[in-house]
């Protein structure tokens, strides 16, 4: 057992940090505002592999551990959550099925553009009326010749507004007439391809989340992703990877707001000294330094588990509940910690404030996880 | 092809350090390290001439076995070999002694070096002695302080900026130069070469013996410094309330400070009390 970063994550660690630092750190707060999705640095963080992060060399990606890759999450949420959104839903939920379930030919047409950064990815299986339960999508695809004609809308689709390819849940027929789920790639410039308004949301804002709509949309049969009818079969094992990504950025968001909260504590000033001094602050601190740690060793443990190719669904739910969780218990305490600041947008953690709530709704509600967790812990015989 | 070494230096990565008072070194442990600032910029050289000119750059550190790190960070920027002196026995080295261990390093490892770089100075000592004291070992040619360099056939061009003005030398290889941070901004390591760093190339590691350096030749040639003591230089704020009529204060003020104030700005202001 081993829980002491090795030496290659802590470079890893340091190489993302400082690229945050230096390029989203001057920039986060206004690109926030203004819902700007910066293109300018994600220009960069394309040559430095930032979107083919655990994509094998021979698509031309880092074919880094799933540590590796949560860390990069974790220190770039830190400083800017929405690029950590464009991040791991690029590699988490759009690479990952590719990589899982894709023919090679479809590998071979896809994934060295995913890597490379130069295409961005994105997953679509939220409709109106399909949320939490996944199983009720209402997009249909219907085959005519060779192609599938895909009708219907996905809403709250992330990188929606800049994505070239995105997964698309929707209803086929079975052989024997019944409707079944399955995944279709499609690119952004097939007819019937359109895209919606940006959302105007609480958090994330940064990041160009819209609605997509698919008007009588051809899809050629080659972009069918796994077999007719394994759309619940991929959606829940992408899910899955996805948790971790999830919690990464959550895990991030809490590192960057416990940060901001104890430089401030020592700086800020009442009844004559600074209020890390008193009690009720420190215990504010060692509250989300425990947290923070104990989610860190979660969320690592599920990345673990996931590369020595061991089922990792149920501990990847238990850090994904958990550290968003926690992301919106300590950035709620760093803003008590700033005060009145804390309410204004002065201060980054009122933004961190914004961006963690959702953590805890994406990717799976808190109260799905507890599903996922509880029918696992259920299932398990008694000994 | 070139054969281009790279010394570099493992720092602390905080700026303030806690002193040892009874060594008088840095407390080191209390600190993450990093690759000392200019050696980056030092890299980032080489590594653009390996790509203008075609080189090998092999990167050396001296340091404890965590000094691996600073190596790997240079193998993911570009570098193409690593070498790390690492023993107990040569712990403590001043720069007098450091760049007899560099040099001889050098003499065995890369006997055909043309071009060896190095930080101009380091963020912790900053005395910015390794270098062209190395030279002076290897018998080289030396500039320090370089913001640019270029090659022609076997002649190194240097610019560099010294006070107000640039000045541009010219030396043959095998040659030394010390890179300033005026330039040579260094690249941030791509995710797939901190992959390639950590399992497509070893580091040489060596110890003293593997260099020949024994403890007679530390007698001779080892450190020659002693750090007799370290402080922290305190200052302090003194509040002086001067009262009286205007024309008395004044006289008060300047009969306190005209000293200091003529040191300051260069100029005595004793005339002006006068009149």
């Amino acid at each position: 057992m081993q829980f002491n970063p090795c030496m290659k994550h802590k470079l890893i660690r340091n190489s993302a940090r400082h690229f945050a630092e230096t390029e989203l750190a001057p920039i986060a707060a206004e690109i926030d505002q203004q819902r700007r999705f910066p293109r300018e640095i994600i220009a960069k963080m394309k040559a430095l592999n930032y979107f083919g992060l655990q994509v094998p060399k021979e698509y031309g990606g880092a074919a880094m551990d799933s540590i590796s890759a949560a860390i990069v999450v974790e220190e770039i949420s830190r400083v800017c959550a929405a690029v950590g959104l464009c991040v791991t839903v690029h590699n988490g939920v759009a690479i990952y099925p590719f990589l899982q379930f894709a023919d090679a030919g479809q590998k071979e047409a896809y994934l060295p553009q995913l890597a490379s950064g130069n295409v961005i990815g994105a997953f679509s299986l939220t409709e109106a009326n399909a949320g939490s339960d996944a199983g009720s999508v209402e997009t249909t695809a219907v085959k005519k010749g060779s192609d599938y004609f895909l009708n219907g809308t996905k809403i709250f689709v992330t990188n929606g507004g800049v994505c070239d390819v995105a997964l698309i849940f929707a209803l086929t027929s079975s052989p024997d007439n019944k409707l079944q789920s399955s995944v279709f790639i499609v690119e952004s410039q097939f007819p019937g391809f359109l895209r919606g308004e940006l959302e105007d949301l609480c958090g994330m804002r940064a990041n160009p989340v819209s609605s997509l709509f698919f008007e009588d949309c051809p899809v050629p049969e080659a972009n069918l992703l796994g077999k007719l009818g394994d759309g619940m079969k991929i959606g829940l094992s992408t899910l899955d990877n996805g948790r971790i990504g999830v919690a990464a950025q959550a895990l991030g968001i809490a590192q960057g707001a416990m940060e901001a909260a104890v430089k401030y504590a020592k700086e800020r000033q009442q009844f004559k000294k600074p209020i890390a001094s008193q009690q009720t602050i420190q215990n504010y601190i060692a509250d989300m330094a425990t947290e923070i740690m104990a989610a860190r060793l979660l969320l690592y443990r599920a990345c673990e588990l996931k590369d020595a190719g061991a089922p990792f669904g149920c501990e990847a739910s238990m850090a994904k509940l958990y550290c968003s969780t926690i992301a919106s218990k300590v950035t709620s305490l760093a803003v008590q910690i700033h005060g009145g600041y804390g309410y204004s947008k002065e201060y980054d953690v009122e933004r961190y404030f914004r961006d963690a709530k959702v953590t805890e709704i994406y990717e799976g509600t808190s109260e799905i996880q507890r599903m996922v967790i509880a029918r696992a812990i259920l299932s398990q015989p008694i000994l | 092809m070139l054969n281009i070494v790279v010394c570099i230096k493992q720092v602390p990565m905080v700026t303030e350090l806690p002193w040892d008072e009874k060594t008088g070194t840095l407390r080191r442990d209390l600190a993450a390290g990093m690759m000392n600032p200019a050696c980056k910029h030092a890299v980032e050289a080489a590594l653009q001439l390996k790509e203008k000119y075609g080189a090998a750059v092999i990167v050396l550190t001296m340091g404890p076995p965590a000094a691996e790190e600073v190596l790997r960070e240079a193998l993911a920027m570009g570098a193409d070999r690593s070498i790390l002196i690492c023993d107990r026995m040569l712990a403590g080295s001043d720069t007098y002694a450091t760049s007899f261990i560099l040099a001889e390093a050098v003499k065995k490892e890369v006997p055909g070096c043309d071009l060896i770089l190095c930080g101009a100075y380091t963020s912790d000592s900053e005395t910015a002695q390794v270098g062209p004291q190395l030279a002076e070992e290897l018998n080289m040619p030396a500039a320090a302080y370089a913001e640019h360099l270029d090659i022609s056939g076997r002649t190194l061009r240097v610019r560099r900026l010294v006070d107000h003005f640039r000045e541009t030398l010219e030396m043959e290889f095998p040659a030394l130069v010390t890179v300033s941070m005026e330039q040579y901004e260094p690249r941030y390591a791509s995710f797939a070469g901190l992959n390639r760093a950590f399992t497509g190339t070893d580091i040489a590691v060596l110890n003293a013996a593997a260099l020949g350096i024994t403890a007679a030749h530390l007698e001779s040639r080892g450190s020659r410094t002693r750090v007799r003591r370290v402080f922290i230089r305190k200052t302090q704020k003194e509040n002086v309330r001067i009262t009286g009529a205007a024309a008395n204060a004044a006289g008060e003020f300047l009969d306190r400070y005209q000293r200091t104030i003529s040191a300051v700005i260069g100029k005595s202001i004793e005339a002006k009390k006068q009149t």
